[in-house]
This record gives structure tokens, sequence and C-alpha cells, in this order.
């Protein structure tokens, strides 16, 4: 009988996966957030590099990456700066008033573009999921996890691309 | 006589700024969440010059209403214009096998969206580059 293990048709429990930084780093997420702020949201609009505690009410959106690595792509922001985020968005286009289904869309497709780029230049295949939007995003590793604090008009927002696979580490069978 | 544009988007931020921008090119636009409403729209016989079309979208993706529409040859003519954020080499390469003629990946600029119509020869002619 052979050894599956031997075949490589095990992975050892000291297999884990690379870690996010090791696929993506601050500098790439950066760029890949402002590339969709400056076509999204608006040529003049300049994101900060500037870590900036969020404030107690913030919202957040993301899209998940299922592939051979998975995980989410999270952006999370105030409330307020979300508002202003959408108005900025849909600019000329904007209604007279913006409602939350606004906001939840146009913050979904924030992630949704950024994700897409991340995705990218992660390994593949794998598959982007639809932007979700809610308080609670989900959660990742922090440990396993890359973090892009900006400033856009002075508020602040992060960026996350987090790794969903805390029960990996015990994984051995495939 | 004006080009028509059939703007497929899922998010209606998306759908506003694409509508917008080819509005401004001097487009007709109507819009659909997903395949199946945009297939409705064509089904009703309002048929595009020009498709955009997002790739995630729930109902029916981006892929699966390409395959839609290259089944029905009597819409042959309408171009197809995928525009995601879903930018791996292999998806682009499926979308163009699928049928698509190009493919704009998000984020764009208006100037990127008037290049491609133009290599289409879908940019009204009064619209200079």
């Amino acid at each position: 009988m052979s050894d599956l293990s031997d075949a490589g048709l095990r992975r050892r429990a000291g297999d884990l996966p690379p870690a996010t930084a090791e696929l993506v780093d601050e500098a790439t997420v950066c760029e890949i957030t402002e590339q969709a702020w400056l076509a999204l949201v608006g040529e003049d609009e300049v994101l900060v590099p500037l870590p900036a505690p969020l404030p107690a009410e913030t919202l957040s959106s993301w899209v998940e990456i299922v592939g051979p690595w998975t995980g989410a792509v999270v952006l999370t922001c105030g409330r307020d700066t979300a508002l202003d985020l959408t108005r900025a968005l849909l600019g000329e286009h904007a209604p007279q008033e913006v409602e939350q289904e606004d906001v939840d869309d146009a913050l979904g497709e924030l992630a949704n573009v950024v994700g897409g780029n991340v995705k990218a230049v992660l390994p593949g295949p794998s598959v982007l999921g639809l932007p979700e939007v809610g308080t609670t995003p989900p959660s990742g590793r922090e440990a396993d996890s890359v973090r892009v604090a900006v400033l856009w008009r002075g508020s602040p927002l992060t960026v996350r691309v987090q790794s969903v696979l805390a029960e990996r580490e015990n994984e051995v069978p495939l | 006589m004006t080009v028509r544009a059939l703007v497929i988007d899922d998010s209606r931020a998306m759908r506003r700024i694409v509508s917008g921008t080819l509005e401004g090119f001097g487009y007709e636009t109507r819009q659909a969440g997903h395949g199946q409403e945009a297939l409705d729209v064509l089904h009703e016989g309002w048929v595009p010059d020009l498709c955009t079309i997002d790739w995630n979208m729930p109902v029916m993706d981006g892929l699966q209403f390409v395959n839609a529409v290259r089944a029905n040859p009597a819409w042959r003519p309408v171009t197809l214009m995928m525009v995601t954020s879903e930018s791996e080499h292999g998806q682009i390469v499926r979308a163009l096998a699928a049928g698509a003629h190009e493919y704009v990946i998000k984020p764009f600029t208006a100037d990127a969206i008037r290049d491609k119509l133009a290599l289409l020869g879908l940019l009204p002619q009064e619209v200079s580059l």
C-alpha cells in the first residue's frame, strides 16, 4: 500500500499556505486603493497614508476571494465618511437625497474594485464573491492580514486583506 | 443616428457612472442590474449597438450573458464590452473566447472607455479623440 503522505497527496501539518504578507504587500494594496479612488471617487481625491483611529460607528464593505488564497478584502470607514464617499462617487449623478441603499451600493462597489485588483496579484485562479456591506465584516486571522490605513479628506479609512483560514492550521488530509 | 448602449452592472453607482460617460459621448442608454434583466431588454426588442457588462452579478453573471447573446444569431451585431474588476489574465481570455469584443478593467477612466469605443468604431463622429 502506498504512503499517501510520501506521494504528496496529503498536506503535512506544517505545510501552511504562504502568509498573506508574503503574497501582497502594503504598498501594492495602497496603490490599488489609490487607483480606485482616482478613477471612481475623483481625479483630485488623494489618499494620505496616515493611520488614524476609526470613529465608533463604522461601516464596512467586503468581497471574499476563494482560491489558493482564501480570504476577504475589507474596506472600513466611518458612517459619515461612507456618505461623503457615496456623494463623491456618484458626482453629478447623485440623487437629491442619498439613501442608505446608495451608500451600501457605492461602498460595495469600491470594495469590489479594490478586491478584484487585489485578487489579480494573489495566486490564482480564484473566484471573487459579490460585495457585501455591514457593520460586522467577516472575522479573519488578524495575524495573517495586510492592513492599510489612510486619510481621505481628513477622515480615516482602512483596507484590510485578511486570510480566513484559521481552521487550516489543523488541516492535514486533503 | 443615435448609438444605443445597454449598461449591465449590479451596482447602481457603477451603472450611473458608465451610463453618464456614454451619454456624454452621445449614446442613448438603458440599464440592467444583471444578465437576465439585460436579456429581457433584448427580448423586448430594444437591441443596442453596445453592451457594457460587469462580470460578477447575481442571477446571471456577465459571462453567462455573453454566451446567451452569442447563441442568438439575431444579436450578432451587438458589440459586447466587459467592464469589470476581474483582471486575471485567464478571465480575460475566457470572456474574449466566449465572444466579448473588448475588456475594460475597473477602475477605468472616461478616456479609457472613449479609446476602446474608438477602436470598436462606436464613437460618434462628433466626439473628438
